[in-house]
Order: structure tokens, then sequence, then C-alpha cells
């Protein structure tokens, strides 16, 4: 065993009794998130029930200088929970308790490992939803420790404008409560963001505190199909400049439209498509839905379809909510590299053009879909990981795009993070920022035991 | 303070600040001064003047983003914004006229973004640093950095920018922001609802804040604040007044505003603002005019929005005092008789015991220096804080004692 020894595994089996495994097989999986990312097994995996426990366990671990890497559902996409130097994994799944809900106030406050779902279910009949809808049932402290987003980010923001007020355990074992349920914190620097999407590497979040929004009164779906990308992308700054308070808008390209007519047994025109989704009062969504279709007409939409009724936007989204699954079935046994980057929405097309033409030289499958409101697109590379010359072409395809994005303004992930996956591009992409995020991390985490080797290196 | 230093490029703010770590110098930063009464008194040995680092550097209306010096006066923002039609959608307050300090002009964009401060549509646009993407700036450690860029989401590292709004010049000097601007609605009603007792106004507000009328501004005046505003039907109301603002597309505003008035009939009478008198209204509660001019001392308070009435009523009944209710009964502007110690213990008692917060926004320097002005910190979060602190000015160089 690497780094821990019968002592520290006796003080853990002190705090959280049987609740602590070294078996294989679940240490395993405990060390491999959804990527193809090489993983990496902790020593120990831990699941306590409360913040105090947590709170034990990384005491102990800090007497043994051991590391600490939070688990949540397991669904990142960057390395994020591979114990690159082994320790311990905080499965905080046990700890999955919704504390309140405050429908006057709309917020509500659950511990680290209730999961989006299971929030949204509690909130049934509440006429309220927690609107953060990355696509796994992660859990509120994953997504806070990754500040996740979703398809709706554009109308409701992503985990950074949701969440507001942590419950943190550092790297010492002490706990904070940062923020609070009052809506404006004049208390101090705002330890609540630098919290959401630290990777782990600052503490281990145990409970959250996540606004909610009113479920809207009338929601529209509609898709359109464009000749070309760019006629597509106008489309979207079109109806962004006009103030259209859009909910979700979603560009598949072509790739991705043959992948899933073929998956489910669509008929859609092989092009550039988008899809939309309005919602407000039902004059409001009609308003919208107008201009929309106007804007989406004079940029040569054609084939433009539009569904009200909940059964009917279902059908109409399905092609959007299986894409995943539809570009797996473009190779069957292939393994994906979902990778992802963040343009300003005028660098789009080009960003976009351009990783299509990468791809296409390379020979390698590859569909697109983008949150293209946010500037935000995603590559998934299907590939055989056991063929080095195909993993060498992604590994160039990846490295392009993002080079091409960092020097279009735009970020290295919009949404997947940074973990290990990314961490080479970090420098690329902020400089000397990187030294004061070292600097920071050091402050709070002077031993470099939380989650190591993730975000910046030590 | 001794000497007042004036870069002109962010390169000079370099050689500045290097300058002052080598000699042991401390700085009061400062951009157009328009809110230097704002929090504690820095106890600096010299200025440093940022009025150089001003001017708008990009403006993609297309792409709803703007990049512009620190300095550059919110005025020339909203002037450049206002031939496309955008604007700053968090509705940043002009605190100078309330402050009485430096220039009344609105203050710079820096300043803006350092103090995070955002109006009434704070409730639905977020807070101002909601809306900053990106920096360059000079750490304490004598290094330019920048974060973010210019696009609305990433995930790649911590977020410095959320570090940097709300921390009043204490870990950086900014040199220049990147933010995001939005469109201006075609159309603005308020709805009034007439005669509430401050627990039914937020009751009513909560309820319009929860309906589909995506309200963009829910404040209550209690009658002695709705008489002074200087909008003819909320002063001619003679009572109290509850304001729901709804803004965008002309045919929706008005259907929106006729379904609030339905729903909130059983409160009360009900009336409706059009764009001049709205926006004369708003401006009135995002400046915080009712309590412009006077010795009174100015406190803001932060609890949940249903806790607002119960809060201001257990203060009052203490200590006295007038206020009144912005973002849904969840902001309270609290005015009391000037007091050597603001009277902060009986003011803070009552809002700890609510989970929330009380900033001393105007009160005279010895007040300032004497009390805390920002809420004091749990003792595990003030030590995160002075290590964050640390971290990006070690020595201490900006902003002396400004937080606290």
């Amino acid at each position: 065993m690497g780094c821990i020894d019968e002592n520290l595994l006796a003080e853990l089996a002190a705090i959280v009794g049987d609740r602590l495994t070294t078996g294989q097989s679940v240490r395993e999986q405990h060390g491999q998130d959804l990527s193809y990312h090489q993983g990496h097994a902790p020593d120990v995996v831990v699941y306590p029930k409360s913040t105090d426990e947590v709170s034990g366990i990384v005491k102990v671990c800090a007497a043994g200088r051991v590391p600490v890497i939070p688990y949540g559902a397991g669904t990142s996409l960057e390395g994020h929970l591979a114990a690159l130097r082994g320790g311990v994994s905080i499965d905080l799944g046990q700890m999955n308790e919704i504390v309140s809900v405050n429908i006057d106030d709309m917020d509500a406050t659950v511990q680290a490992g209730v999961t989006r779902q299971q929030l949204n279910r509690n909130l049934h009949n509440t006429g309220l939803f927690f609107s953060v809808d990355p696509g796994a049932d992660a859990t509120l402290g994953g997504m806070a420790a990754t500040r996740a987003s979703g398809t709706n980010a554009v109308r409701y923001g992503t985990m950074r404008e949701n969440v507001l007020a942590l419950t943190v355990v550092l790297a010492d074992g002490r706990i904070v409560h940062t923020g609070s349920r009052a809506r404006k914190s004049s208390s101090g620097y705002d330890l609540t963001r630098l919290m959401v999407g630290s990777e782990g590497t600052l503490g281990v979040i145990t409970q959250v505190t996540v606004r909610l929004h009113g479920i809207p009164e009338s929601t529209l779906a509609a898709v359109v199909s464009f000749p070309a990308l760019d006629q597509a992308v106008k489309t979207v700054i079109e109806t962004i400049q006009h103030g259209v308070p859009i909910a979700r808008i979603e560009l598949l390209d072509q790739v991705q439209m043959a992948a899933v007519n073929s998956y489910s047994g669509l008929d859609y025109p092989e092009q550039p498509t988008l899809f939309m989704e309005f919602q407000g009062t039902p004059t409001a969504v009609r308003e919208q839905t107008e201009i929309v279709g106007e804007i989406s007409t004079a940029n040569n939409g054609s084939d433009f379809r539009w569904a009200e009724h909940q059964e009917d936007r279902d059908k109409l989204w399905q092609a959007r909510h299986d894409a995943a699954y539809a570009a797996l079935a473009l190779r069957p046994g292939a393994k994906a590299w979902f990778t992802d980057v963040c343009v300003p929405i005028s660098g789009l097309i080009d960003c976009i053009t351009e990783t299509r033409r990468d791809i296409d030289a390379s020979g390698l499958i590859a569909p697109i879909v983008g949150h293209v409101g946010d500037g935000n697109f995603h590559l998934t590379l299907l590939i055989d990981p056991d063929d080095a010359g195909e993993l060498k072409k992604a590994c160039s395809i990846n490295e392009r795009m993002v080079l091409r994005a960092i020097n279009m303004s735009g970020t290295c992930s919009g949404e997947h993070g940074i973990g290990y996956g990314k961490i080479e591009f970090m420098e690329a992409e902020h400089g000397e920022g990187v030294n004061v995020m070292a600097d920071i991390k050091k402050a709070l985490d002077p031993l470099n035991i939380m989650n190591p080797g993730k975000i910046i290196n030590i | 303070m001794t000497e007042r230093l004036k870069p002109e490029t962010p390169e000079q703010v370099l050689e500045a600040v290097q300058w002052g770590l080598a000699e042991g110098h401390t700085y009061e930063v400062t951009g157009q001064g328009s809110k230097r009464g704002y929090g504690a008194p820095p106890a600096a040995t010299h200025g440093l003047d940022l009025t150089g680092l001003s001017g708008i550097q990009l403006y993609e209306p297309g792409e709803l983003v703007m990049s512009a010096g620190c300095a550059t006066p919110l005025a020339d923002i909203a002037a450049a914004l206002n031939e496309h039609r955008q604007r700053l959608a968090f509705e940043p307050p002009n605190l100078g006229p309330l402050l009485a300090s430096g220039t009344m002009g609105g203050g710079s964009i820096g300043g803006l973004f350092a103090c995070n401060l955002a109006g009434p549509r704070r409730i639905q646009a977020g807070a101002a640093r909601d809306h900053l993407l990106g920096f360059h700036g000079v750490s304490g450690l004598g290094e330019q950095f920048k974060s973010g860029g210019r696009v609305v989401k990433n995930v790649t590292g911590f977020d410095l920018c959320k570090l940097m709004a709300g921390s009043f010049g204490t870990l950086a000097v900014l040199t220049d922001v990147t933010f995001k601007v939005l469109p201006m609605p075609e159309k603005t009603r308020t709805v009034l609802v007439l005669g509430l007792s401050d627990d039914d106004a937020v009751v009513a507000l909560t309820r319009a804040l929860h309906g589909a009328y995506d309200v963009s501004g829910a404040v209550h005046l209690p009658a002695d604040i709705a008489a002074e505003s200087g909008v003819s039907y909320v002063v001619d109301a003679g009572c109290s007044v509850t304001a729901i603002r709804i803004e965008g597309p002309g045919p929706s505003v008005d259907v929106r505003c006729r379904a609030l008035r339905d729903d909130l009939a059983g409160f009360g009478d009900t009336e409706e603002l059009h764009s001049s008198n709205s926006h004369s209204l708003w401006r009135e509660v995002r400046d915080v005019d009712f309590f412009i001019g006077d010795d009174k001392q100015v406190w803001r308070l932060s609890v949940a929005p249903a806790d607002g009435p119960a809060v201001a009523r257990a203060i009052q009944g203490e200590i006295g005092g007038r206020v009144f209710y912005d973002w849904g009964g969840g902001l309270i502007w609290l005015a009391i008789k000037e007091r050597p110690d603001a009277d902060h213990q009986s003011v803070r008692a009552v809002v700890d015991a609510a989970g929330g917060h009380a900033t001393l926004i105007r009160a005279s320097e010895p007040v300032r220096a004497a009390v805390p002005v920002f809420h004091p910190q749990a003792p595990a979060l003030a030590a995160i804080t002075q290590r964050v602190k640390e971290s990006f000015d070690p020595k201490g160089l900006f902003n002396p004692g400004r937080m606290g």
C-alpha cells in the first residue's frame, strides 16, 4: 500500500467504523472517472456521514501528509478524481440528505452527496426547480467543485451563479461556512466562489446551498436546420443580441445529426441544426418563438419544427438527448474522448470550422455538439485507446483546438475543467495567473494534500 | 499621505508597486474617487491614482462584451453602450452623492467591480461580479497577471475574477477589466401596490418574484420614504408604495403587468408607471436618494428576504431609524441618527440572529475607523481570508485596513 499504514487505517476506522474499504475493485472504481484518462486507485475509500467526520478524516490525513481526494458520483471528465499520489478517497455518497428547502426564498441546502435529479424529485410540487443540468446525474458537491454547467446556462447560469453558500472542510480539517442565505454578502472576499470550481484542491465541500428557479408557465421547443454552419451561428448571435431570453440553444453539426438519425431512426436533414427551448408566459414564449423564427428564416434556416406539449417536446429534443449514445454508436467498441472549449461567439464559426477540418484530415470520427449561446462546444473523439496512432491523432486535434481557442481569447475548457487532463494548457491560457493560483493553493493547503496534481502542479 | 503616484500605463503601475515594495510604502488605490468613503479609511503612506488608465479598449456589441481601462468613468461606458441600446444589466448604483465623497459622476468601472456594487436589478441579472469576465492586474508581489478572458463560461482553475470583485482593492491593482453587457429592453413598466404593511409587502413581492412575470425590480417604500420620492404618483399616493418592475418586449410587458396586477389585486390598490416615471423611481432606489444630504449614518443589511421586515422591526424597536427594502425584502437600507459607535452592536446582534450581514455604508471617517465597516467573520473564515490576502499582497501594500 502506497502512503497509508495500518495506524492511519485504524485512525480512519475510529472515525467511520466499517464505512471504509481497501478492496481493489472499489479502489479502482474510485480512481477512474468517465474519461479516457488513465485512472489511479486511491489506497483506501471512506464513506463519511457528516461534516464532522470529513473534518476528522482530513485531520488524520494532514497529520500523516496523505492526499485527500473527494469523490461524488465519479462523472468528471478530465481525470479529476485519479489518486495520482495515492491517498484517501472520500466518497460523499452517503451524505445525501436534503437539509432544507426554503420555498419563499427560493433556495435549498443539501449535503454534498445529493444528486441533481434527487434534488429535483424532492422539489416536485413546490413549483421550483434546480437548473444546472450537466449530462450526468452528478452530486451537488461535485458540481460545485467543478463549477458545472449544462444546456440552460445561457438563461439560468452555471454553478458559479447558482451556489449561494458552502460548508467546506479545509486542508487542516477546519470547517468553514462561506456565504449565507442572504442574497448579498459584504463580509469579505468571495470565498464561496473561490471554492466553486477548485476541483477539491482547496478543501472538501460537504454542504451546498443553491438557488432555485420557478418552473416556467409555458415551454416551447423548436428545431431548425441550416445549409451551413455560419448561418446557424449567425442565428444564435442575432437571437442573443436581440435580447431574447432563450432558455436553451444547442447546435448539432452534420456528423452528429447523421449519428442521431441512424441511432434513433429519425429523418432530420443532415445539416447543422439548432435545438432551442423558450420559456415564460404563453405570450412571451410565442413572442420569442416568432422573433427567432424570423431570424432563422433570414439566415436560410429551413424545416422549422416546434412543439408545445411535454410529450411532443421530448420527441423533438430526443435527438439532442441521445447525442452521446448516438455518437458512440457511430463506432461500436470505440472509447469516447470528450473535450470542450469556449470561445468568444464571434470566433465560434472559425473555431468549429477549423476543428472540423482537422478531424476530417485525420480520418477519425468526431461529432460536434455545442452550447452555442455561450460560445462553448464539445467534441467527442471516437478512438481505439489501444491504437497509439489514433491516440496521437486525437491528442493533436485536441491540442490544436485548445490553442486555437486560447488564441481567440477563449478558454481551454468551458465545462469539463482541468483535472490533470488539461493541466499542460494552464500556462498557455493564464500565463502569470498560474503563479497567483499556486500562491493561493500554497496558502490554503501548505502540505499539498488536497487532490494534489490537479489544476496546478506544486 | 505624503505623495500621490499617477501611473499612465499598466507598466507604470507595476513600477509603482515594485517601488513601494522596495521602499516599504503602502498605497491607497483610487479610480475616480467616488467611493473613497466606503470602507474603513486606509492607513496608506502614498496614493496610487489610476485615472491615467482610462478608456474603452474593446467593444463588440454583437458579442455583448466590453474591455476598458480600470478608471474609465462609468458615464463614458454608459454613453458608448447607449449608442447600441445596451447596458450593464446589474444596474450599477452611483453612490457618490450618498457618500458625498470625491466625484459625483458615478465613479469608474474598476471601482465598481472592486466594490461589487449592483442595483435593484441584481435579483434578476446577478451581482457585478457575475458580469466580470476577465481582468489584468498587478499583485502585491509586484507581478503582472491576468485572469479570465472574453467568454462567459470557463472552468480553468480558481475563479480570480470573483475574488477581485468585492475585494475593495486589497488584493491587487486592476489595470483593465472585461465584462458582459446586455441589450436594453424595449419597454419598462412598474406595477405599484399601495398602502401595504412591510410584512404584507414582502409577501406580495415574493409572490411576484415566484410568478412567471420575470420581475427585474422588487422594492418596498414605507410611507415616510415614499413621501420623499420625486415621482408624483409615488408621493401623491400618501401611503407606502410597493413597486415591481417588468421589462422586455412591448406586448409581453403589457400582458405580464396586467396579469401581475390581477394577481396582486387582493393586497391593495394597484397603479402602473410608464417608462420615464419608472426610470426616475428605480434610479432613486438604486442611488439611495432618500438618504442623500442628511447627516444620518446609513447601514445596508443583507438578510434572507422573508426575514426582512422582522429584522427591520427589531432594529427600529431598539434604536429607531428609517428603512426601505430592495431585492424583494432581502436588502434593507437603514438610516439612523449619528452615534459614535453607529450602534453597530445592536444592529449586528439582530442581523446575526437572522444569518445575515450588515455593512456600515455611510459614517464619518473617525466612526469608520473605530467601528468594523464590514460584517465581522467567524474565526475560521477570517483565517482563510487572511491567507488569501497574504497570497496576493503579503506586505499589505494595497489599501491597508480598508476591509478592517
